[in-house]
């Protein structure tokens, strides 16, 4: 049997045909192209994977129901390993390839790459990294935080310690013990005003990065005799200062963390042992929030999810979630505005930057960014571990936003003057 | 002065050291029996703990089987890594076999938590949480068990090289060309200090893991270890257990004394100190045997 030129180049298309149809099918979609460099094996591996995992799954859940605005999300994910120049050459190919949105999660790469999305004007996400005083909208335009600084959760703390104490932290004493870095010292500022104006005496303890090793601190924070201990840290150092604070007899219904703090920590102190800790939450934990039920009938139920289905509903992979719906939001807001693009940093930023009363059926506390807030107006809840489950003991509320945002301003004028 | 407070610093240091001290064994059988120093027992230690902690938890054997179980298949690394990698290494300047152990070091460090998942694991061995107060000085439970369980490891050793196989591998470290004259395997006898200073790294890297669970940064146990060993000598076994404890009372006094001065991080520079100020005033450490060359 023969094969002539032209039965072969035929024969060739037709097999050609279904691998390549799709993919111009793809692209002829309307697409919004995110890039998520993050840190998947270095410093923020104790919440990179859930995080991602929560990302990942929102964005399938999105795409399957048709888009938002008639755009279908892209993410492309790569490791930057917290490492500058990886994380830049990951932004850069992102820029090239059309990303109008970067999420590093990592506070040093965040810092570095601030120059560069203000000057080419691709939204960086700083959910719960980078600089605190990014929620002034007016000298970071293109830096959003979308969620609660540092600055808030310290602010919101101190006000939960406060209901816990009938209203007066007069005389009382406050320790805060915290990893020795930038991000460790973040709530000082605002901890040493708040004790001016509440009239508690607050003593700091800090300890060694990662911290491992915490034996000699806690018998030091134990014979301060504190009213109350907050502890601010990240993976090993959050376990190890609570393992310390259990085995120096502190009680834990007086101890409080920040966001970071989640079932897996729990787990590897004790579920038992930790019961009575408090966290901050900047959204709702656990499986019960609409979104939540969603992904796991719609994606995880139909073999699509993006990682362990036991990950779903902890309270990282929700912090994921949470922000890829205020990513969509701004999608969806953008395309309102604009329906035919054209998308470019800018394009997003108008939606973004116009969310409004935004809580992803219940998901988050109602947010609301504008051109000068991109903190969203600063509400969390505090909630405590039952021993299962971290339980909300509060509703959404802010607190100490004036002394907040007097932080804020005063830094970011700063950076407004000498773009440091 | 808060006196109790320092008590209290003090007997936390004492335990913390030795549980040092255990991962610091390691480096002295080694440097002992093959003159090589070995930096990887860091990563070793970390290795351990991840071992013990997947037998129990993903393989669910009962802890007090996993131990066991870890430390017999560490011992295996430990002969294997001298027999794949370190006796190649024969014949070669020290500093390559040195390097060579800094690379397993890096190495182990990234695949281990690529394997199993960098979050910090639980490796629960049945240690008491609870305080435990005499009068008003709190002794830390977890911390006090580990370093008993570690000082009775190191003695353990001591008894060791007195026995008929010690002092075989002490003839190894003295003359290793005598030895193969008289008919001592020395391979031999470099492989099982290899094996054993696996076992004391996963005996240190089960203690550690389960007073702070188990993660990358257990291979951060050699800078500590490093500092014990050069502080004790390279090669004395009741200098390591000396200068474990005074790391450990030097470390725990600094946090307390110095750091309300100097607002904090004087922990990890008494270490560094420990190891400068050693080689600079006595660098065969205080117990170390100062070796005469005839020319």
């Amino acid at each position: 049997m023969s094969l002539d030129r032209r039965s072969f180049i035929a024969g060739s298309a037709a097999l050609a045909a279904p691998l390549v149809l799709p993919v111009q099918v793809f692209a002829q979609e309307k697409i919004v192209r995110f890039t998520l460099p993050q840190d998947f094996t270095r410093i923020y591996t104790f919440v990179t994977s859930e995080y991602n995992q929560g990302q990942r799954d929102y964005f399938t859940l999105v795409n399957d129901r048709g888009g938002v605005g008639g755009y279908k999300i892209v993410a492309d994910i790569t490791d930057h390993a917290n490492d500058l120049p990886r994380a830049i050459e990951a932004y850069e190919r992102g820029k090239r390839e059309g990303a109008v949105l970067i999420d590093p999660l990592s506070t040093p790469v965040a810092r570095a790459l601030v120059p560069r999305a203000l000057e080419d004007k691709i939204n960086m996400i700083t959910a719960y990294s980078g600089r605190s005083d990014a929620a002034d909208g007016s000298a970071f335009p293109y830096v959003l935080p979308l969620s609660i600084n540092y600055w808030t959760q310290a602010g919101l703390i101190i006000e939960q310690f406060k209901k816990t104490e009938k209203g007066s932290l007069k005389g009382k004493k406050i320790v805060f013990v915290h990893i020795d870095t930038p991000f460790g010292k973040e709530p000082l500022p605002i901890l040493n005003v708040l004790a001016k104006k509440e009239g508690y005496e607050l003593a700091a303890f800090p300890y060694t990065p990662p911290g491992n090793d915490q034996s000699a601190i806690w018998p030091q924070v134990r014979r301060a005799r504190p009213d109350f201990v907050i502890f601010w840290g990240a993976g090993v150092g959050q376990t190890v200062a609570l393992t310390e604070a259990i085995r120096n007899g502190l009680p834990m219904d007086r101890v409080s963390g920040s966001v970071w703090l989640s079932e897996s920590d729990m787990d590897v102190v004790g579920r038992e042992a930790a019961k009575g800790v408090m966290k901050v939450e900047p959204c709702v934990g656990g499986r019960e929030p609409k979104v939540i039920k969603d992904i796991l009938a719609d994606v995880v139920g139909k073999g699509k999810g993006a990682g362990p289905e036991n990950k779903v509903g902890t309270g990282y992979y929700n912090y994921g979630v949470q922000m890829a719906t205020l990513m969509v939001e701004g999608v969806r807001k953008a395309a309102e505005k604009a329906p035919n693009g054209p998308v470019t940093g800018p394009w997003l930023n108008e939606g973004l930057r116009s969310i409004t009363n935004f809580t992803a059926d219940g998901l988050l506390p109602p947010t609301t960014i504008t051109k000068d807030d991109h903190q969203g107006g600063g509400m969390g809840r505090i909630a405590r571990w039952d021993g299962a489950k971290f339980v909300p003991i509060t509703d959404w509320y802010s607190a100490n936003q004036d002394v907040v945002w007097e932080e804020i301003r005063k830094n970011s004028e700063e950076f407004k003057k000498s773009g440091k | 002065m808060d006196w109790i407070l320092l008590a209290e610093l003090s007997t936390n240091g004492v335990f913390v050291g030795l549980m040092y001290a255990l991962v610091s064994l390691g480096i002295v059988l080694i440097y002992k029996t093959s003159g090589t120093a070995n930096l990887a027992q860091g990563a070793i230690a970390m290795t351990g703990g991840y071992v013990t902690w997947a037998l129990a938890t993903l393989v669910g054997v009962p802890i007090w089987l996993a131990i066991p179980a870890a430390l017999v298949i560490m011992f295996g690394f430990g002969l294997l890594m001298e027999r794949i990698a370190l006796r190649r290494m024969i014949g070669q300047p020290v500093i390559m076999t040195i390097m060579l152990t800094l690379g397993v070091e890096i190495m182990l460090r990234g695949i281990l938590p690529g394997v199993f998942g960098a979050a910090v694991k639980r490796l629960d061995i049945g240690m008491p949480q609870q305080p435990l107060f005499v009068g008003e000085l709190l002794l830390n439970r977890a911390t006090m068990i580990g370093g008993s369980i570690s000082l009775l490891l190191i003695l353990l050793s001591l008894f060791f090289f007195n026995s008929r196989f010690g002092v075989v591998m002490r003839a190894v470290a003295d003359d290793q060309t005598a030895s193969w004259s008289v008919g001592i395997r020395v391979e031999r006898a470099i492989a099982v200090a290899w094996g054993l200073a696996a076992v004391s790294a996963t005996a240190a890297g089960v203690l550690w893991g389960s007073t702070q669970g188990v993660d990358w940064s257990l291979s951060l146990l050699l800078i500590k270890a490093l500092a014990i060993a050069i502080l004790g000598g390279l090669d004395s076994i009741p200098g390591v257990l000396i200068a474990g404890v005074i790391v450990g009372v030097a470390e725990s006094l600094a946090t307390g004394v110095l750091d309300p001065l100097v607002g904090g991080g004087s922990r990890d520079v008494v270490a560094a100190v420990i190891i400068l100020v050693t080689l600079l005033l006595k660098p065969h450490g205080l117990f170390g045997r100062h070796h005469i060359e005839r020319v």
